[in-house]
């Protein structure tokens, strides 16, 4: 039985350990993508490296059988650094959006990928669900927003993009009519207040999820109603019907309204600052003046806070939407009240305040007609679909779900799967390391229950290796060498032929998203 | 789908499957037969039709997803069908310094191939990029079916296709090697070189008039076919031998010089116009009457040169080289060849051949100098039966064919080294695995199989002694990966050939799984000398961590080159001046490249290194399989590291990250480099990748890849500082160089004549101009100009 130290710390594992099965039984972590229990190490990816007793070369933890004796150093800043470069490597030839698009543009940033899919699915519950996690007011942007999504969209480059801004208003609007719309779990409560000045899109969007979030809200606004500058909208073009159901399925979860009070004249901010554990300043676009008579700090172009935690100079008065940074936009003064409020939650919990990264993101960049024709196999070829009667009525069912099916999806199916991603992040590898040659986008889509994009594969092994056990006819095989090698079903045939038993099986070994199981499978795959 | 897709399947279904059906029976059905069965179709269909494939998965072991990935990693293969003939043009690192690359891009242009295909629209060539013909001293070379052309240019390209076509109008294409009878007790013997660079040099039809001549004038000698004499730069070679005489060596001799270089010789009864004719036959050998393409000219042995060029050297895997017949087993035990086989298996116990081994110092030739006799105390130690033992034939490096040379020459001198590693180790099977490249090597071997087999030598109750061994060939298939011993066990086990981690070492854990002994060519020619002659003697050869001698392939920049065999220790600088004459042309000796793809450059400054596997390892090269190229001024190392990467590269067999993708990244960095799109910070990034890549791949070839790259940015980093700032210091990278016209310039138009691109316009008399928009840095107007009135800036 061999005893050895991984990060100082001393274990004593069964003869025929690897290094790696003694790291998990000392509790160090070992990233690994190629690695599979039960069966044979692929010494492929070499993210699982190690260094073992100072020596120069590093080996794989997966395959290297731990020896008495032997120091093994895993998280040190060299193998880290080591871990890092493969996981650069990988990225450089790793051709995918790990995020579409659109939901990347989206200045709330809405998984529009997923809703559409909802759409699709006949789920209104579960699109109101997607879109409220970002947008609380999908009626009224279904209706104003300047579609910057779409812009982005890929399928654009083939005919016309989605149309974004209509299904989201579809789900807005069928949510309103619904018998039961779907409203948000509100949390425990917390037993703080916060006070929002300003019931504009950046606070309305604050309140909804400092509700949600548990705390009691109380929102303020010099206005005799809801809605900030969206109430001088054209009201055709934003009936003020609409606005205000909107507000009222945000008042319905408790969130107390209280229109006609000026900040600064009727009530001063510090009282505010006394009542309240926090105050939120949407106030919309504001001048010095205007600043000072609220008895705010003014900064460059709007009330002085940091961008990045729209903390103000006053302890516990945050700052968000227009008056942080001016914006013709309400998407935007709604990505930001949601952002503010998540600063605010944390500084309630008394946490420090993490502003969200930007998420880490594989892209495509700009993609040809040739991989946007690709792409569209598995969607609809129909062109932009227009709502039948006119496009202030909007979509109706049919034609929501239709348009949907043009979705490319273009984001990866292997999202939550993909370690590759989870270990880019966590040893901060950059996208962008390397540049060069890399992988053509591919989608086999033969198969009933999984889909293949090879240009997502790192060529670990693991699914060619499972075919191989439970002895496919055909299973997979690596054509070509070197750089160019690739996963593929052999004789040409296609993964319908090839993978005819373990098709599910192989997509749960997959590391990345370059084999996954469809959607539509997914249950029945959870029922095996 | 690309490869094998299912539209090659439509157009397949013509072939005739009874072949595969004969091939299988005769070869097997179990999985390991699969590149046996592959090269077998490839042969007669002249490449792997899919249903052919397909018909193999339905009456064999051997699965689809094994055949496929089989026949899709190994370059031997072609899945559409190769055009009539085949030209393969060699970029070995001799070829390349020498500009392969611009020959290959004129073949493209002289037959219309397009870029993105390797065979002409009428399907009557195939262009094919070979990593080394093993004919380094003839580069730049290339093979057109078994025609070799050598010290080609751009404008001599379309001579060598049209003197080839004709030669197969007229019925000329002379077949290889065939098996020599005879013996030459007591006659004079002249001697005609049959190793490849000979064979490449013509040397068949030389033999073919040297026997006619013989025959004819009745002359007391025999002709006398042999392996390779090392001096492959003077191909071919033609050795007169008579008792009692100095023997006299003629190099680039040509057909019709065979009856002067015989009549001078040998008194031809009833001829008395002798005089006058030896005398005009050999002047005409010192004429500048090219044989088309290449140059020659007559030496006499006695000249100083020559004599350092063989005397220098020790011969022992090499010993009797340019007088042994490769197919006379006779010739070989009378030159004491099998004494120390009988030796071994009647006087001495495996632990005293063993313990021999050890105390002879010799560590292993196949590049990473593992001590010899401690393998084999492993092996014998090992537990598991049946074991194997295996020789290391794959040699694959550019310009590297000791091996090749080593087979060919003395194959019996391998086998009676196998035999002693076997009896050392108490094993009774074994296989030589041979690139399939090396057509001459099997062949020869094969023979010499036979041979010891039907003199006991081999086989069953070996000598009388009791001791059993098999030995058979295994044909590589075109990976130099395969090289790496846990690769080769995967190839012969009919896989991909995947490495895989050591340890558990081959020595444990090798051929499915059992002990296997696993040594390279020319490491199993040293053994049987050192029992014959002692291991003290050899010990005393060398220094004090390398003894014994190495063989080397002296190819490059220098005046002569060639196989040379020499003590370890000799100096760099020795074996490049006094061995190979110096650099060529009056050029400035640079760097040597040792060590080929794993190895390093070593600046002409650091020439006093001894060839020792220390001191070269710890000049950033390595041994390795004994390539020793010559660099001199003009050669970039920019283009030097660029090279021997995109050859690493090509070659990794994909299997783990740092190979597979950061030796492209490395590749890619350098291509911008050569190109001058380079930047600053990419010498670090450069440096801090190839580290990676060294430090993490999995096998030997990922682990030594960055060798060049680092070795070449250690002593030569001001060059790639000065490409990143737009200038190749060597004149040799095309992005960075401008043809320039002189005043010498007469007005000939030859260089309008040639220019492929258009680039110079036809202006007779006067002063040529070069479009520097138009031209593509080919080369092709250098060597025609009569003045020498282009320049590269």
């Amino acid at each position: 039985m061999p005893t050895l130290t991984i990060d100082g710390r001393q274990v004593t594992v069964p003869e025929g350990s690897t290094i790696l099965d003694a790291a998990r039984e000392a509790g160090v972590a070992i990233p690994t993508l190629c690695y599979r229990e039960g069966l044979p190490p692929q010494t492929s990816c070499m993210v699982c490296v190690v260094r073992v007793n100072g020596s120069e070369r590093l080996v794989p933890s997966c395959a290297t059988l731990a020896g008495d004796g032997m120091e093994v150093e895993s998280e040190t800043q060299s193998v880290r650094a080591a871990r890092r470069m493969a996981l650069e490597l990988l990225l450089s030839d790793h051709l995918g959006d790990c995020i579409a698009p659109c939901q990347l543009t989206c200045p709330a940033g809405m998984d529009i990928p997923r809703m559409i899919r909802r759409i699709v699915a006949g789920d209104l519950a579960g699109a109101a669900e997607i879109v409220k996690r970002d947008i609380p007011l999908p009626a009224v942007l279904g209706r104003i927003c300047p579609e910057l999504c779409e812009n982005a969209c890929r399928r654009g480059s083939l005919d016309q993009p989605v149309a974004i801004r209509l299904l989201k208003r579809w789900v807005g609007d069928e949510d309103l009519a619904a018998e039961r719309p779907w409203r948000p779990k509100v949390g425990a409560p917390s037993g703080r207040r916060v006070a929002i000045v300003g019931a504009g899109p950046a606070g309305l969007a604050a309140a909804y999820y400092l509700r949600v979030a548990g705390h009691q809200v109380a929102v303020f606004d010099r206005r005799e109603g809801p809605g900030g500058g969206m109430r001088e909208i054209d009201p055709e073009r934003l009936p003020p019907e609409v606005l205000q159901q909107e507000v009222d399925a945000i008042l319905a979860l408790g969130v107390e309204l209280r229109p006609g009070v000026r900040i600064g004249e009727e009530i001063a901010l510090d009282e505010l600052r006394s009542d309240f554990d926090a105050v939120l300043l949407a106030v919309g676009e504001i001048d010095e003046r205007a600043a000072s008579d609220l008895g705010a700090e003014y900064g460059r172009r709007g009330l002085a806070a940091d961008r990045r935690t729209h903390q103000s100079p006053l302890k516990g008065v945050f700052v968000a939407g227009s008056a942080l940074s001016p914006s013709n936009y309400a998407v935007r003064a709604v990505g930001s009240g949601h952002a503010a409020a998540n600063a605010i939650d944390q500084y309630l919990r008394g946490e420090e305040i993490t502003p969200a990264q930007r998420p880490f993101n594989v892209t495509m960049g700009r993609i040809d007609e040739d991989t946007a024709a690709r792409m569209v196999q598995e969607a609809s070829a129909h062109p932009r679909i227009s709502p039948s009667s006119g496009e202030d009525a909007g979509f109706n069912d049919e034609e929501a779900a239709r348009e949907g099916l043009r979705c490319l999806h273009c984001d990866c199916r292997g999202f939550a799967q993909c370690r590759l991603r989870r270990f880019a992040e966590q040893y901060d590898a950059s996208v962008r390391a390397f540049t060069g040659a890399k992988r053509a986008y591919e989608l086999d889509a033969t198969h009933p229950s999984v889909l293949y994009e090879s240009g997502k594969c790192i060529a670990c092994g693991l699914c060619v290796e499972i075919a191989r056990q439970h002895e496919e006819e055909l299973g997979l095989t690596f054509i070509g060498r070197g750089f160019d090698v690739r996963t593929r079903v052999p004789m040409g045939e296609t993964l319908a032929n090839g993978l005819r038993e373990v098709a599910i099986e192989c997509a749960r070994a997959c590391p990345t998203g370059a084999l996954v199981v469809r959607e539509e499978a997914q249950e029945v795959a959870d029922d095996d | 789908m690309g490869l094998l897709s299912t539209e090659q399947t439509a157009v397949a279904e013509t072939v005739d499957l009874s072949f595969v059906d004969r091939v299988v029976e005769e070869i097997g059905r179990e999985r390991e037969a699969v590149i046996p069965i592959l090269q077998r179709l490839q042969e007669h269909y002249r490449y792997l039709p899919a249903a052919a494939l397909r018909r193999v998965t339905e009456i064999t072991r051997i699965t689809p997803a094994q055949i496929t990935g089989v026949a899709t990693f190994y370059t031997q293969f072609r899945h559409r069908p190769v055009g009539e003939h085949l030209i393969r043009v060699c970029h070995g690192t001799a070829c390349h310094v020498k500009g392969a690359d611009r020959i290959s891009e004129a073949i493209r242009r002289e037959l219309g191939i397009p870029d993105d295909d390797d065979t002409d629209p009428e399907g009557q060539f195939t262009l094919e990029k070979v990593a080394c013909l093993g004919c380094c001293t003839l580069a730049p070379v290339m093979q057109i079916d078994g025609v070799t052309y050598g010290h080609l240019t751009t404008d001599t390209v379309g001579e060598a296709i049209e003197d080839f076509l004709q030669l197969e109008a007229r019925g000329l294409l002379s077949p290889t090697a065939r098996a020599v009878e005879g013996h030459t007790d007591g006659l004079a013997e002249v001697r005609i070189g049959i190793g490849s660079c000979c064979i490449a040099g013509g040397s068949m039809d030389v033999r073919t008039e040297l026997e006619r001549v013989v025959g004819e004038l009745g002359v007391p000698a025999v002709v006398k076919p042999v392996g390779c004499v090392g001096m492959c730069h003077q191909t071919p070679l033609v050795e007169i031998v008579k008792p009692g005489e100095a023997p006299q060596i003629y190099p680039k001799v040509q057909p019709e010089d065979a009856e002067a270089i015989i009549r001078r010789h040998f008194q031809p009864r009833g001829l008395k116009k002798l005089k006058v004719a030896v005398t005009s036959a050999l002047d005409r050998m010192l004429d500048d009457r090219a044989w088309k393409p290449m140059t020659r000219y007559a030496l006499d042995v006695r000249d100083a040169p020559i004599c350092d060029f063989l005397g220098r050297q020790v011969h022992i895997a090499t010993e009797y080289g340019g007088c042994l017949d490769p197919f006379d087993i006779d010739e070989y035990v009378a030159g004491g060849g099998f004494e120390a086989l009988r030796r071994v298996v009647t006087e001495m116990t495996p632990a005293q051949v063993r313990e021999a081994i050890t105390r002879s110092g010799l560590r292993g030739r196949g590049g990473a100098g593992f001590p010899t006799g401690r393998k084999w105390d492993i092996v014998a130690a090992a537990e598991g039966e049946p074991k194997f033992i295996l020789c290391n034939g794959d040699e694959g490096d550019p310009g590297a064919f000791m091996d090749r040379m080593i087979l060919e020459s003395y194959p019996f001198r391998v086998l009676e080294g196998m035999a002693i590693g076997a009896y050392a180790t108490g094993i009774h099977d074994g296989l030589l695995y041979i690139r399939a490249e090396y057509p001459l090597a099997v062949q020869r071997v094969w023979n010499a199989i036979a041979e010891c087999e039907d003199r006991g030598f081999l086989g069953e109750d070996m000598l009388g002694a009791g001791f059993d061994l098999r030995l058979g060939i295994r044909e590589g298939a075109g990976a130099f990966v395969c090289g790496e011993e846990t690769a080769l066990l995967a190839s012969i086990e009919g896989e991909r050939g995947h490495p895989r981690l050591r340890p558990p070492y081959p020595a444990e854990h090798g051929l499915w799984g059992q002990p296997t002994l696993i040594n390279n060519v020319e490491t199993f020619a040293m053994v049987p000398w050192i029992i014959r002659e002692g291991p003290e003697r050899f010990a005393e050869l060398g220094t004090e961590r390398s003894r014994g001698t190495k063989v080397f392939a002296l190819a490059g920049k220098v005046a002569r080159g060639g196989l040379i065999e020499v003590p370890m220790g000799i100096t760099i600088g020795e074996i490049v001046e006094e061995i190979g004459g110096g650099v060529a042309e009056g050029r400035q000796f640079k760097a040597v490249q040792i060590g080929g793809p794993s190895g390093g450059c070593i600046p002409a400054r650091l020439a006093d290194t001894p060839v020792d596997y220390e001191a070269l390892g710890e000049l950033g090269a390595i041994m390795g399989s004994g390539g020793f190229v010559v660099l001199d001024d003009t050669d970039c190392m920019v283009d030097v590291a660029r090279y021997f990467l995109e050859f690493t590269q090509r070659e990794s067999c994909g299997r783990c990250t740092p190979c597979r993708v950061g030796t492209r990244r490395m590749l890619e960095i350098l291509e911008r480099i050569a190109t001058g799109e380079g930047v600053a910070s990419d010498l670090d990034d450069l440096e801090e990748l190839a580290l990676m890549v060294k430090q993490t791949s999995l096998c030997g070839l990922g682990n030594t890849a960055p060798n060049p790259v680092l070795s070449t940015l250690h002593y030569f980093r001001a060059e790639y500082e000065a490409h990143i700032e737009g200038r190749c210091p060597a004149g040799s990278c095309r992005a960075l160089i401008h043809y320039v016209v002189n005043e010498d310039c007469i007005g000939c138009t030859k260089c309008a004549q040639v220019c492929p691109s258009d680039a110079i316009p036809m202006t007779p008399l006067r002063k040529h101009e070069i479009i520097d928009e138009k031209c593509i840095r080919c080369g092709s107007c250098i060597p025609v100009c009569p003045v020498d009135a282009i320049e590269i800036h």
